[in-house]
């Protein structure tokens, strides 16, 4: 063992003193900077292009469409129905301008009025009620609203119009808003709307036991809805924003790096690993090792451990710079992962999820730089390793999308490319920008059968390549 | 009696259909240089690569210091340094860290480091990449390499390729003492006939793949056998003078004469050659006698006769 050790440390050693080591670490540096330049500039871009389409007014806008509706309405031509919902909508279009609220935005004030509205077109007008809702308005009482809806759910219940345990569900919603102040102003992010109707849908999902295509849901399903109405709820609680529903061009510079940085540090682990034999043998130095008193498996052992210390020792330090330079350009905090376990919300900090995001795709590119070493020892042959690996890493992808659409049988998930997405089945409930891989068959394979998968791969291509360095001459 | 350290018993290789090693037996000693001579082609590289295992052997077997290479291979290799075919170092590297590489597998500290380098006189040196020596400073450093460990067995293969003639002498010199001194069992392949003269103690003669000869060679000036052509004005007369005299049978080649014969009588010959009243021309000294030895071995002194 401590003969491995040795020879393991001797592979670093030589690794870290090749010049090509040291330049690939300055062009990931030089392009994640050339990356966050891009991100800043486009932020630039859009920014300026706000600041212009500012100039909006909603008033200007609602003046001018009460005054289209009402030269419409002095056309004798159109009939009763119209006509009422016209004069509705203007009711509501005035009562805006006079509460002085945007009849464009999703607020709570804006429910209100056309309940008014709605209460004032019926026949027999509740003239307390109006003065209720008036005053809410004029006092600007957002809880008040809330108890408001709360009761009429009350009265639901016990009119027998809806079950206890949708009650329950809708309590809960009306809590959250009423807590978190969702709907409250307009200034209510996207995120906290979009986690209430996504708490929403789960809970009506699981309700009905029932899926968004009408499908019965599975104990997986039901699972999974639950998780995310805890995860939502979660969110609110600490003020974590979902990316996915906020412009932030933090996510979009780890983004393009992550993306950048991967395939450089893959193609860069298929060249060593492609020339890890192949070159020793053909600058003799091979011998270098076979002439110290150790046995050939332990040599390729070494070699085979100093290229995945290698590939990881890479990807920490280039996650980690990608991490700092985000932490440092953008405003944005990064986003933490989170997930449940046991039934209790558990969260990774940004930047340990950042690397370990980067390792886990580091998964699928060990494979495919065995699979250079293992060619690398077969063929002897430098170019011919390094060139085919890399095309198989490159094309895999897109090969295996046209394959799936032909082959529908069951054994396509066996084939190992439809096993890389390793960090996908990882980090769930990551938010994916890149969300078009989703959706084919080797998306529904659990992580335990990919690993599974990808492991048999290794095995098979680890015994070729000892098989053959330990049998073969070394001429 | 010294001990033997490096001993192969029947041992064959074929590749393809083509036996390259055929049934070569050999035992080397400590303290001996031992001289494995043989045309291009012959089998030595090959085995000088089985019995390091670079290559597997067909049959046979292989010892180095009483260790069957096969079945106790690391304690085998424990014993050898060896520089096969060329010495293979990274050339990215200066000589310092590639030894050091060897250095650490091998538990082995900074002050020998510093010896070996001094030892084959790279000390000025020894921090520029080995990317930018010359050959024959690749040959030193690879010797360095091999000596790093003090090994039992040293095994080199055309060890004086690239070496100028001083670079010759001093690696004869370093080996000579390595070996006498320190006990070292040297097993030197080469086909530089003179070279092997002067530095062996023992020399076997391979050819495709068989051991023809195994020859000692005696060091001391008075012992060495030179072969000799006088060209004098009357070569029957000269001929039959040194039939007389010295009872050797000369040769006539091209109206030269050629005599074999111990350095130490060569101005003897001369002396005898004058008062017979023969102008000598010239007295040039030919090939050495290993490469008779040399060629009544192999095929091809057989094709010259």
């Amino acid at each position: 063992m401590s003969k491995i050790w040795k020879l393991f440390i001797d592979e670093n050693i030589k690794t870290w003193k090749k010049l090509s080591t040291k330049i690939l670490l300055i062009v990931i540096l030089i392009s994640l900077v050339g990356i966050l330049g891009l991100v800043k500039i486009i932020q630039k871009t859009n920014n300026s292009y706000e600041i212009n389409s500012s100039g909006y007014d909603w008033r200007q806008e609602t003046e001018s469409q009460i005054g289209y509706i009402e030269e419409s309405l002095e056309n004798p031509q159109i009939d009763e129905e119209s006509k009422n919902m016209m004069e509705q909508e203007l009711q509501t279009l005035k009562l805006s301008l006079k509460y002085d609220i945007n009849p464009y935005e999703n607020i709570w004030k804006n429910e209100i009025i056309r309940k008014i509205v709605d209460l004032q077109f019926e026949e027999n007008i509740k003239e307390a009620e109006i003065a209720d809702l008036t005053k809410k308005l004029e006092d600007n009482d957002f809880n008040g609203y809330i108890q408001m809806q709360k009761q009429e759910l009350k009265q639901e219940l016990d009119d027998k119009l809806i079950s206890q345990v949708e009650y329950d569900d809708k309590i809960m919603i009306l809590e959250l808003k009423e807590k978190y102040e969702v709907g409250k102003t307009a200034d209510t992010p996207f995120w906290k709307t979009a986690a209430i109707t996504n708490i929403e849908n789960a809970q009506n999902s699981n309700r009905t036991n029932m899926d968004e295509n009408n499908k019965v849901l599975t104990a997986e399903k039901k699972q999974e809805n639950e998780d995310s109405i805890k995860m939502n709820i979660y969110r609110l609680e600490h003020n974590m924003p979902q990316i996915e529903y906020s412009e932030n061009y933090r996510t979009i510079f780890e983004y393009l790096s992550s993306t950048f940085v991967i395939s450089a540090i893959a193609i860069t682990a298929i060249v060593i690993a492609g020339g890890m034999i192949s070159t020793e043998v053909s600058t003799g130095t091979i011998k270098f090792w076979a002439l110290t008193p150790n046995k050939r498996w332990k040599i390729l052992t070494a070699k085979i451990l100093s290229l995945l210390f290698y590939i990881i020792i890479i990807t920490v330090i280039a996650s980690l710079i990608s991490v700092i330079l985000a932490n440092v350009f953008f405003a944005e905090t990064g986003e933490p992962y989170i997930y449940v376990e046991n039934g209790e919300v558990q969260t990774i900090g940004n930047t340990l999820y950042t690397v370990l995001t980067y390792l886990a795709k580091m998964i699928p590119v060990i494979i495919f730089a065995l699979f250079a070493l293992m060619l690398s020892v077969i063929t002897r042959n430098t170019a011919v390793s390094v060139s085919f690996s890399v095309a198989i890493y490159m094309g895999n992808s897109i090969f295996m999308a046209i394959l799936n659409r032909f082959i529908t049988k069951d054994w396509i998930r066996f084939v190992p490319f439809n096993n890389l997405n390793i960090s996908e089945k990882i980090f769930e409930n990551a938010t994916n920008l890149m969300a078009i891989n989703a959706g084919s068959f080797a998306t529904s394979t659990s992580l335990g059968f990919s690993l599974g998968v990808l492991g048999v791969c290794a095995i098979l291509m680890l015994v070729t390549m000892y098989d053959s360095f330990n049998k073969r001459d070394i001429i | 009696m010294a001990n033997t350290v490096l001993e192969l018993k029947n041992v064959s290789k074929t590749f393809g259909k083509r036996k390259v090693i055929d049934d070569i037996s050999l035992e080397v000693k400590e303290g001996e240089i031992y001289g494995f001579l043989g045309p291009n082609g012959s089998g030595k590289t090959t085995t000088i690569k089985m019995i390091l295992k670079l290559i597997e052997s067909d049959s046979g077997e292989i010892k180095v210091n009483g260790y069957d290479t096969k079945k106790q291979f690391e304690k085998a290799m424990e014993c050898i340094g060896a520089i096969v075919e060329n010495p293979d170092m990274y050339k990215y590297m200066s000589a310092i860290d590639n030894l050091k590489l060897h250095a650490r597998i091998r538990n082995i500290g900074e002050d020998r480091i510093q010896e070996v380098i001094e030892l084959v006189g790279l000390k000025e040196r020894a921090k520029d990449k080995v990317g930018k020596y010359s050959l024959g400073m690749k040959q030193r450093l690879g010797l360095a390499l091999t000596l790093l460990h003090k090994p039992k067995v040293l095994i080199l293969d055309e060890p004086t390729n690239g070496l100028d003639p001083a670079g010759i002498k001093q690696l004869r010199d370093i080996l000579k003492n390595i070996s006498h001194k320190s006990g070292v069992a040297v097993f030197v392949s080469s086909h530089i006939l003179s070279e092997m003269q002067l530095m062996c103690d023992r020399v076997a003669v391979i050819d495709n793949g068989k051991i023809v000869k195994v020859e000692d060679i005696t060091h001391s000036e008075e012992d060495i056998i030179e072969k000799i052509e006088l060209r004098v004005n009357d070569t029957q007369k000269a001929i039959n003078i040194l039939k007389e005299k010295f009872g050797i049978k000369p040769k006539l080649e091209e109206n030269n004469v050629e005599i074999t014969i111990k350095t130490e009588e060569i101005p003897k010959v001369v002396k005898e050659l004058v008062i017979a009243d023969i102008a000598i021309k010239a007295v040039i000294p030919k090939e050495h006698t290993l490469e008779e030895i040399f060629f009544d071995a192999t095929e091809g002194g057989k094709k010259d006769e």
